[in-house]
C-alpha cells in the first residue's frame, strides 16, 4: 500500500512526459544531422561576416588604384588585388552580401508568389484552378536565361539596379513552388478540419492562411532552402555573363566574370578563385541544409 | 496511346500562340527594329527612318503587325541580321550544326557515365565506391556550370594541358579529313562534359535508386529462388526495369541543353548559338535576338511535350488523366 502511494506520488511530482510537438521533433533531429549543422553554422557565419564588411576590412571597395594591380596575396592584402587594384578579401566580403542578399530577396519573392498563387488555385479549383496553372504552365514553360536577357536588353539605359534584376528573377520562377503548393494544398482540403472551419463560417482567406498554410509549411520550407541555392546560382551566372548585378556594385558573379580572360584564368588564379570557391561552397551548404530539412520533417525517417 | 499524344500536341498550340505573342511584344520593345533588320541602325535620318517605317509596315495596327511576322516566321523569314549584313536564317543555319554537336556528345557522355556510376551505385550500395559517387553527384549536382566550367579550363586546358580552351576546331585543318573531325571532337569533349554534369549527377541518382528498389522485388526474389546467377539478375531483370524510366529524363535534357548551350558555350568560345545569342546582345543584333528567343521557347515547349508523352508511355497509369 505504502509502496503504491509512493509510486502516486512520484507520478505527480514528475507529469508524464508530453510528447513532442511535430516542430520539435524536427528540431531534434536537425540538431542531430551532423552535415546539415555545419552547413548551417559555415552560412551564418558566411552571413554574419558579409553584413559586417565594412566593420571588418576597412580597404575601399570600389576605388580604382593604378598603382596596385593584380598584386599577388601578402599580408597586406590576403587575397591579392584584381586587375583594377582592388583588394579581392573587401571585394569578397562585400559580394557576399550582395549575393546572399539577391537570393534571399529572390527567394522571398518566388515563395510569396508561388504560395498565394499555389494555395488559391487548390483551395478555390475550378475555373479559378484552370486559369492559375495555365498561367503558371506559361511560366514554366519560358526558358529562363533566354527571357532574363532579353528583358534585360529592353530595359539596359532605361532602368539598371539590383530590384529590376530581383523583380525580373522572381516573376520568371515562381512556377514549380506554386505547382508544389497547390498539390499539397488539393490533398490537405480534404480533410475534416477544413469542412469544419467552413461550416462554423471562416472566410477562404482565413482558412488558407491559418488552417492550411500551417499544415503545409514543412513542404514551403524545404521549398524555401532549395529555391534559395537556385537564386544564388541565377544571380551569380547572370552576374557572371554581364547581365545580372550592375557591373560597379562587387557580387560573386561580377567578380568571376575576370576568369573570362585567359590571362586572368591561367595565372591570376587568386582573382577568380576566392568567388568561384565561395559560390560553390555556399550551394553546397545550402543543399546539405535542405536534405536535413526534408529528412528532419519526414516522420518516417529514422534518425 | 496516340489519342494522348495527339491530345498533348493540341495543348501546346495555344501555348505556342501565347508565347509568340510574348515575343512579338518584347521585340516591340527593342530600341529599333528588331523584327526585320531592314533598317540600317546607323542611319539616324528620320526621313530615311520614316519611310522604311512606312515601307515596312511598321505604323499598321499591332495585330497585323503580328499575323505578317508570324506568317513570315513559320516560313522561315525570319528577318536580316544587322551585324552580318545576311539572312537571320543563314546566320544560323552556320552555328546550327556546333550547337547540336555538342548537345549530342553532351547527352552522350551523360548516358555513358551514368549507366556505368549508376549500376555500380545501385549494385553495391552503402560501400565505400557508392559513397564516393554519391559524394561526386552532390557534387555535381550543387557546382553551378559556369563555375564547373572555369575550373574545368584552368585545370584540364592550361594546368594539364589535355584540351583546348576555346574554338570548335583548329585552325589549318582541312574540312571533311579524319584530322579534321577529330580535331572538332577534341574541341567538343570538355563543353559537353561541363554541360552534362547536371544531367549526369541526376540520371546517376535515380539510376541507383531505382535498382536499389527494384532489388526488393518479388520478381527479383523469384529469379533468386530458382537459382540465376546473381550477375544475370542484375544485368538483365532489374536493369530491364530500371532504364527504361531514364528516357523520361530526355525532354528535360533538350530544356537544360538550351539554357546551358548559353552558359558553356560563352566560357568555352565555342561558335554555337548559345554563344551567338549572347553575342547579339552584346553588339545589338536584334533580329537575330528576337528569333533566337523565339527559337529556345519553342524547343522548350517541344522539350517538356516530349517528357510529358514519354511520362505516358512509360507509366500507362498518368494518360488517364
Amino acid at each position: 500500500m505504502e509502496i503504491v502511494t509512493q509510486k502516486d506520488t512520484n507520478v505527480k511530482t514528475h507529469p508524464p512526459k508530453k510528447s513532442l510537438s511535430p516542430w520539435a521533433m524536427a528540431r531534434r533531429k536537425f540538431v542531430k544531422n551532423k552535415l546539415a549543422m555545419t552547413s548551417l553554422i559555415f552560412l551564418i557565419t558566411v552571413a554574419i561576416v558579409s553584413f559586417l564588411a565594412p566593420y571588418i576590412t576597412t580597404a575601399d571597395v570600389s576605388r580604382i588604384n593604378i598603382g596596385q594591380m593584380s598584386l599577388e596575396p601578402s599580408s597586406d592584402h590576403w587575397l591579392g588585388t584584381d586587375k583594377a587594384g582592388r583588394d579581392v578579401f573587401t571585394r569578397l566580403l562585400y559580394g557576399g552580401r550582395i549575393s546572399l542578399l539577391v537570393g534571399l530577396s529572390c527567394t522571398l519573392f518566388v515563395i510569396f508568389l508561388g504560395t498565394l498563387i499555389g494555395s488559391v488555385a487548390g483551395y478555390f479549383g475550378g475555373a479559378v484552378d484552370n486559369i492559375l496553372m495555365r498561367f503558371t504552365d506559361l511560366i514554366l514553360n519560358f526558358p529562363f536565361l533566354v527571357f532574363v536577357i532579353v528583358i534585360n536588353a529592353i530595359l539596359f539605359g532605361k532602368v539598371n539596379g539590383l530590384w529590376v534584376l530581383i523583380l525580373v528573377i522572381s516573376i520568371l520562377s515562381w512556377g514549380g513552388i506554386a505547382r508544389i503548393v497547390r498539390s499539397k494544398v488539393l490533398a490537405e482540403k480534404e480533410n475534416e478540419y477544413i469542412t469544419a472551419a467552413i461550416s462554423i463560417g471562416c472566410s477562404p482567406a482565413k482558412i488558407i492562411v491559418k488552417h492550411l498554410l500551417p499544415n503545409i509549411m514543412s513542404t514551403i520550407i524545404v521549398q524555401a532552402t532549395i529555391t534559395f541555392a537556385t537564386m544564388i546560382v541565377a544571380e551569380t551566372g547572370l552576374s557572371f555573363l554581364g547581365f545580372g548585378v550592375p557591373q560597379e556594385i562587387p557580387s560573386w558573379g561580377n567578380m568571376l566574370n575576370s576568369a573570362v580572360e585567359p590571362d586572368v584564368l591561367q595565372f591570376k588564379s587568386w582573382i577568380w578563385m576566392p568567388p568561384a570557391l565561395m559560390i560553390t561552397i555556399t550551394i553546397l551548404s545550402i543543399n546539405f541544409i535542405g536534405e536535413g530539412l526534408k529528412d528532419a520533417f519526414n516522420p518516417k525517417s529514422r534518425r | 496511346m496516340l489519342k494522348y499524344a495527339f491530345r498533348r500536341i493540341l495543348g501546346m498550340i495555344p501555348m505556342l500562340f501565347l508565347i509568340s505573342i510574348i515575343v512579338f511584344t518584347l521585340a516591340k520593345l527593342m530600341p529599333g527594329d528588331s523584327l526585320s533588320g531592314e533598317i540600317d541602325p546607323r542611319n539616324t535620318n528620320p526621313q530615311y527612318i520614316q519611310e522604311m517605317r512606312e515601307k515596312l509596315g511598321y505604323n499598321d495596327p499591332l495585330p497585323q503587325q503580328y499575323f505578317r511576322w508570324i506568317g513570315n516566321f513559320v516560313q522561315g523569314d525570319f528577318g536580316k541580321s544587322t551585324r552580318f549584313k545576311i539572312e537571320v536564317s543563314e546566320v544560323l543555319s552556320e552555328r546550327l550544326p556546333n550547337t547540336i554537336m555538342l548537345g549530342l556528345t553532351s547527352i552522350i557522355i551523360t548516358y555513358i557515365l551514368a549507366f556505368f556510376m549508376g549500376t555500380y551505385s545501385g549494385r553495391k550500395p552503402y560501400t565505400f565506391g557508392d559513397n564516393l559517387i554519391g559524394g561526386l553527384n552532390y557534387l555535381g549536382l550543387s557546382i553551378p556550370s559556369f563555375v564547373a566550367g572555369v575550373f574545368a579550363i584552368f585545370l584540364f586546358s592550361f594546368t594539364l594541358g589535355w584540351f583546348p580552351s576555346n574554338g570548335s576546331v583548329d585552325i589549318g585543318t582541312t574540312e571533311g579529313t579524319l584530322e579534321y573531325w577529330l580535331s572538332r571532337f577534341h574541341h567538343v569533349l570538355l563543353p559537353a562534359l561541363v554541360l552534362g554534369l547536371l544531367s549526369t549527377a541526376s540520371y546517376t541518382q535515380f539510376l541507383r535508386n531505382d535498382i536499389i528498389e527494384n532489388s526488393r522485388k518479388d520478381f527479383v526474389r523469384t529469379a533468386r529462388a530458382k537459382g540465376t546467377p546473381e550477375r544475370k539478375i542484375y544485368n538483365v531483370h532489374i536493369l530491364r526495369n530500371s532504364v527504361i524510366p531514364l528516357i523520361t529524363f530526355l525532354g528535360f535534357d533538350l530544356v537544360a541543353i538550351i539554357s546551358g548551350a548559353i552558359i558553356t558555350e560563352t566560357i568555352f568560345t565555342y561558335p554555337g548559338l548559345g554563344q551567338l545569342f549572347l553575342q547579339s546582345v552584346g553588339t545589338r543584333d536584334y533580329p537575330v535576338l528576337m528569333t533566337l528567343t523565339m527559337l529556345f521557347s519553342f524547343l522548350t515547349l517541344v522539350g517538356n511535350l516530349i517528357a510529358d508523352i514519354l511520362y505516358g508511355v512509360v507509366d500507362p497509369r498518368i494518360r488517364l488523366d
